[in-house]
């Protein structure tokens, strides 16, 4: 009870109260501390639902090893370059257990994969991304429409796209302190053969994976009884 | 051992938190150059050999951020040269030194709390924010190199079959990756249910359990917490003034020297040093104390005599 009021105050207060902060005491010039410092408030009512509902161990184990393979997979995938699987296994894992499943997936591989190569201001943004990715996976994995080929393509496209362009505005912050759109297009345009790589590497792996990796969580779904997607029973 | 990674993460985390959060609010140059001071040197107590690799990569990605800015930006009011008949003026590659500045002594801070802060460090303050997901991460870590080493078990095997994903077209080799992550998965997935039903086994969930941390707040912890509340206010009461302010357009602002600027800059100074002073102290004691042991062991070595 006292952690769904902590999120609750984190949602409704905390965040409104710095952004007003950030934009008149600061005459709204601060933009990288605070969006730094919104975004990673606005994981932390994710983490304390998780952490209220008193997950069981079996779906700790499975969420960590997806989050797991997401990062081991970079080293099955290394000699195709700019390849990354993390944002298609996050995607999946959305997709077969739900919301809350593919954000922590999504988060937990980006604190994970920072720890192993570093960890920097990019940090909360990264976990806020592929969180994200993984949680509207969750959402659309509620209805019929990520069961047909061109729903993957579209959501791999569009997942590719969003990673890039929340890592542009962060680019473009981290540099300026503030936000333009004259930067935010040159970085853009900087970044689009990497937008490209992801949106096609993303598309590749959901059409490859979606199958094999999705019956997979299902099986173990109905086999353990674990609580996830409902169709699944 | 880095007298800083001794520290109660707290206030390890406290102090990266500060100073990278100061240094990012701020693009007075006074401001920058102290941190960029602060950062270079706690660098160099740590690693010399890696800081001076890092450079090779972080200083020409800012000489080239700093020339960027002149190019886009044209305000200002002491103009060098038309290019172009777009005037590159003093204030705007000055604008682009602090920015590159900024992010280099960010880049610097990153590294050497990468470097100082270790990953159970970091779990242990996840874990105070949710136990949960600090066990989450913590398992994750564990997960990473086993299924890298059972990835290579998995890869030999199909390489043994004649599918060896290193070999073929891009498309092919594409295809028996996948198929490697799969029998990947459905190892993992058998697996994780196995030491979760042995997790819970061993009492996983029940009441009243604690997590252990080797981590104990120490008065030398209590020391520094206080010191980097007040650096910190200090420094919010300065901002709060306006004197951590420096407008580069339309022109440069003039920089007063009085004591209460004289004072603020200092205090930030020393909140920059702080883990090189805890490194120089750390090493004047040492020198102190073996520099008694040896004098005692001569002493008692002529008295034997």
């Amino acid at each position: 009870m006292k952690r769904k009021w902590i999120s609750f105050i984190i949602l409704v207060v905390v965040i409104p109260l710095i952004l007003i902060i950030g934009a008149t005491l600061l005459e709204d010039r601060k933009y990288n501390l605070i969006s730094l410092i919104v975004v990673a408030l606005a994981c932390v009512p994710f983490f304390m639902q998780f952490e209220r509902r008193k997950p069981h161990a079996r779906e700790i184990m499975v969420i960590a090893v997806m989050s797991a393979i997401s990062i081991a997979g970079r080293v099955a995938f290394m000699w195709v370059p700019a390849f990354k699987p993390v944002t298609a296994i996050t995607a999946i894992t959305g997709f077969k257990m739900g919301p809350e499943a593919g954000f922590l997936t999504g988060a937990v591989s980006a604190v994970v994969s920072n720890m192993l190569f570093g960890q920097g201001p990019w940090t909360p943004f990264q976990m806020f991304t592929w969180g994200m990715i993984g949680y509207i996976a969750g959402w659309l994995g509620k209805t019929t429409w990520m069961e047909t080929k061109i729903g993957l393509i579209l959501y791999g496209i569009v997942a590719g796209i969003l990673f890039s362009c929340v890592m542009d505005i962060w680019t473009v912050i981290s540099y300026d302190g503030e936000f333009s759109w004259l930067r935010y297009l040159q970085a853009a345009g900087t970044a689009l053969p990497f937008t490209i790589t992801y949106a096609v590497s993303n598309v590749i792996f959901l059409l490859l994976l979606t199958k094999p990796i999705g019956e997979k969580l299902t099986r173990i779904q109905i086999k353990y009884g674990l609580i996830g997607n409902q169709k699944a029973y | 051992m880095h007298p800083v990674h001794l520290l109660h993460p707290f206030v390890l985390c406290l102090f990266f938190a500060t100073i990278i959060g100061l240094t990012m609010f701020s693009m007075h140059p006074v401001l920058l150059v102290l941190s960029l001071i602060g950062a270079i040197c706690v660098n160099l107590t740590i690693d010399r050999s890696r800081f001076f690799q890092a450079l090779k990569w972080f200083l020409p990605f800012c000489i080239i951020a700093a020339l960027i800015n002149p190019l886009i930006t044209h305000d200002g009011e002491k103009v060098l040269l038309y290019v172009n008949y777009q005037p590159i003026t003093v204030e705007a590659i000055a604008y682009g030194i602090a920015m590159s500045t900024l992010i280099l002594a960010v880049m610097l801070w990153c590294m050497a709390l990468n470097q100082l802060m270790t990953t159970d460090q970091f779990i242990y303050l996840f874990g105070a924010l949710s136990p949960a997901v600090a066990l989450l991460i913590s398992v994750t870590m564990r997960l990473v190199p086993r299924f890298k080493y059972q990835l290579q078990l998995i890869m030999t095997a199909q390489k043994a079959i004649g599918r060896d994903p290193r070999a073929g077209s891009v498309w092919q080799r594409i295809k028996r990756a996948v198929q490697v992550i799969s029998i990947l998965i459905t190892w993992a997935l058998e697996n994780a249910i196995e030491s979760a039903d042995s997790m819970k086994a061993r009492g996983y969930g029940l009441s009243g359990r604690t997590t252990f941390s080797i981590f104990t707040f120490t008065k030398r912890d209590g020391w520094l917490l206080a010191v980097i509340v007040v650096l910190l206010s200090v420094q919010i009461l300065g901002h709060w003034q306006q004197i951590a302010t420096f407008d580069y357009y339309p022109t440069f602002q003039a920089l007063p020297i009085t004591l209460y600027t004289v004072m603020f800059y200092s205090s930030f100074f020393v909140l920059a040093l702080l883990p090189t002073i805890l490194y120089v102290q750390e090493g004047l004691k040492w020198r102190l104390l073996t520099s008694k042991i040896s004098a005692s062991v001569i002493h008692s070595a002529t008295d034997k005599r």
